[in-house]
């Protein structure tokens, strides 16, 4: 309970950050961006001459959901990655803000374990991002059903994915603050495991460009305990385009994500408190 | 004593530890152990072995041949084998040896064999009546593009009955030919040596490899002895390695290829382990260098491709494929494991129903 009190705490502060209305506005702008550019007569065409000529036109008319699958796709690729990279960018200097001096012992003199305010920082910040992530999602889809008149909520779902990936990059993040008080490193251990991310998810194909043997056992058992995010991405695409997901896959993926961000949170909580203020 | 935030931190280090192990059991048992498994080793057929040596010399039956050149000359002493002694003469002409018995007792073999139909067996049961059994008699069987020879035991065989309305007639000390009645030509003709080699091929194919056998004509196979390891063997020209560019392909690079070997060898082992090593020579060093890093780029390409693809069998058949460099040209190899044959044949004997081939009597 204390930890959803930080939270909150945390999310009443980010309200008046700057870096905050810079997400909230450049999500906004994306989708203004997109709402008067984005050229969808071919699929208006499609409509009206459903509408016209009735239900079925012969093979070469696909339904308005096949042909938009390509805009779903990016949209959610876009989510997914634009969003867990600004996210990083966004969230590196809220932790060593935390952390800095004045500030933190006011906290630390506050009736709450040093986990909970940890993991407080930690569930504030995943549901700011979260927040973003649904934000641009939700916004998308109405943006393509005002369009379009087809409803897909896909864009939302890529969202609660890129908010997933985010979990584990953001507890690195912490605790890399808490080694060292600064957002550049922050943000820099943020980059590095989202694209360890990327290359774990990608290990399979990966590894097969090592010779087996040494160099091979070497890289998998590297990559082992690391989050995989490149099928949450494509989880998060393929939910967008409405095609099937092999849903043992993604929950394994979600799974690994989760128990990577435990892990992370708990060397974080080991490292705080030890730490002296 | 320990104070409590030690005893807090310990307990965090060891949570963080413990869920990084969960995570990365939760990665490996997600994907079911396939990366791993990749570092199993195969082993390559690279030279004779010590069974091979040993499988030489019970095979070298017949004497050595008269000196060639003058009665000054001292005579060969080394004994020949009368199925190697029987192949066209030349370095690079297209031949491949199948060791039919110890195939037919390989993993590959039992796992073939369980998938063999009905027509299959009748034919087996067909040649059994008539005093060859395929799965017991035939020792080796060579392929080349002038016929067939097949050494194995046939002394119960009935070639009367096996080539009907052919005319057997003696052919040099211990031979027989079978030719079919009717005009001479471009016809089977079968040759049988001491019941213990079957030559097939064109009548002046056939005569030409019998003189070859019982000494009255030199032999020069275009395999030597110490080049008869594995369970598969042979040489093919470098034109075989045209077959590599896809059909539409270019016909320039066909052609290069063509150009860069002048000649391919070829071993596979399938006792367990299906391994198969490809020797390729040719006269162009610089051209053959091209060559092996061309292919090299080009399994790695398709290795990736297949796992990104999500082709799991040609992931597989490619996970032990790579070029070796050294000597003379490079070598490619391929290897599939015993477990991933099983795999394929998975379901197949089920399929086939019980016992599809007959049991040798």
């Amino acid at each position: 309970m204390s930890a959803l009190l930080v939270a909150a705490d945390l999310l009443r502060e980010a309200r008046s950050r700057r870096w905050t209305l810079a997400l909230a506005g450049s999500v906004t702008l994306v989708l203004a961006a997109l709402a008067v550019g984005l050229r969808l007569e071919v699929v208006d065409g499609a409509l009206a001459a459903t509408r016209l000529f009735g239900g079925s036109l012969g093979s070469d008319i696909r339904s308005v959901d096949v042909a938009l699958r390509p805009v779903f796709a990016a949209t959610s690729w876009l989510v997914f990655y634009g969003g867990s990279l600004f996210g990083i960018a966004a969230v590196s200097d809220l932790a060593p803000s935390m952390l800095a001096p004045g500030r933190v012992e006011h906290l630390l003199s506050l009736p709450v374990r040093r986990w909970q305010l940890l993991l407080g920082t930690f569930l504030g910040v995943e549901a700011l991002v979260l927040g973003g992530a649904l934000y641009g999602g939700g916004g998308m889809a109405l943006l393509l059903l005002a369009k379009t008149g087809v409803w897909n909520p896909g864009p939302l779902l890529a969202a609660a994915m890129a908010a997933v990936a985010f979990a584990p990059v953001y507890a690195v993040m912490l605790g890399a603050a808490l080694l060292v008080r600064s957002a550049a490193l922050s943000a820099a251990a943020g980059f590095l495991l989202f694209l360890a991310g990327v290359v774990a998810g990608e290990r399979g194909a990966i590894a097969s460009a090592f010779e087996p043997g040494a160099a091979r056992a070497v890289f998998l058992a590297a990559t082992a305990p690391l989050p995989r995010l490149t099928p949450l991405a494509v989880a998060a695409s393929d939910l967008a385009q409405a095609r099937p997901v092999a849903a043992a896959q993604v929950l394994g993926a979600v799974r690994g994500a989760l128990l990577f961000a435990g892990a992370a949170l708990s060397l974080a909580a080991a490292r705080f408190e030890r730490k002296d203020f | 004593m320990a104070r409590p935030s030690d005893r807090r931190t310990a307990l965090w280090l060891l949570a963080g530890v413990l869920l990084l192990v969960a995570t990365a059991l939760l990665t490996i048992l997600s994907e079911g152990g396939r990366p791993a498994r990749g570092g199993a080793a195969v082993e390559f057929p690279r030279h004779l072995r010590a069974a091979e040596y040993q499988r030489i010399e019970r095979r070298a039956v017949l004497p050595p041949l008269p000196p060639r050149s003058g009665p000054d000359e001292p005579p060969p002493t080394r004994r020949r084998d009368p199925l190697l002694a029987a192949l066209p003469p030349g370095p690079s002409r297209a031949v491949v040896v199948l060791e039919a018995n110890a195939l037919r007792h390989s993993r590959l073999g039992e796992l073939f064999l369980g998938c063999l139909g009905d027509a299959d067996a009748r034919m087996i049961e067909d040649l059994r009546r008539l005093g060859v059994d395929p799965l017991k008699d035939v020792d080796r069987v060579a392929v080349t593009p002038e016929g067939l020879a097949v050494s194995g035991f046939f002394g119960q065989a009935r070639w009367g009955e096996l080539f009907p309305g052919a005319e057997p007639a003696p052919y040099g000390g211990e031979s027989t030919l079978y030719r079919p009645q009717g005009p001479a030509g471009e016809q089977l003709v079968a040759g049988v040596w001491r019941d213990q080699l079957l030559l097939l091929g064109t009548g002046r194919e056939v005569q030409a490899a019998l003189d070859r056998v019982e000494g009255r004509t030199a032999a020069a196979p275009p395999l030597r002895e110490d080049q008869t390891y594995g369970e598969v063997y042979g040489v093919l020209p470098g034109e075989a390695l045209r077959a590599l560019v896809p059909p539409g392909g270019s016909g320039d690079l066909a052609r290069r290829l063509g150009q860069a070997a002048s000649r391919v060898e070829l071993h596979a082992d399938a006792m367990s382990d299906v391994a198969v090593t490809a020797r390729v020579s040719g006269q162009d060093a610089a051209a053959l260098e091209d060559l092996a890093r061309t292919l090299g780029a080009a399994l790695a390409v398709a290795r990736v491709e297949a796992r990104a693809g999500g082709d799991e069998r040609l992931v597989e058949l490619l996970e032990h494929a790579r070029v070796a460099r050294g000597g003379e040209g490079f070598s490619l190899e391929l290897a599939l494991p015993a477990e991933t044959l099983e795999r394929w044949f998975a379901g197949c004997r089920e399929r086939a129903g019980p016992r599809r081939y007959p049991a040798a009597p």
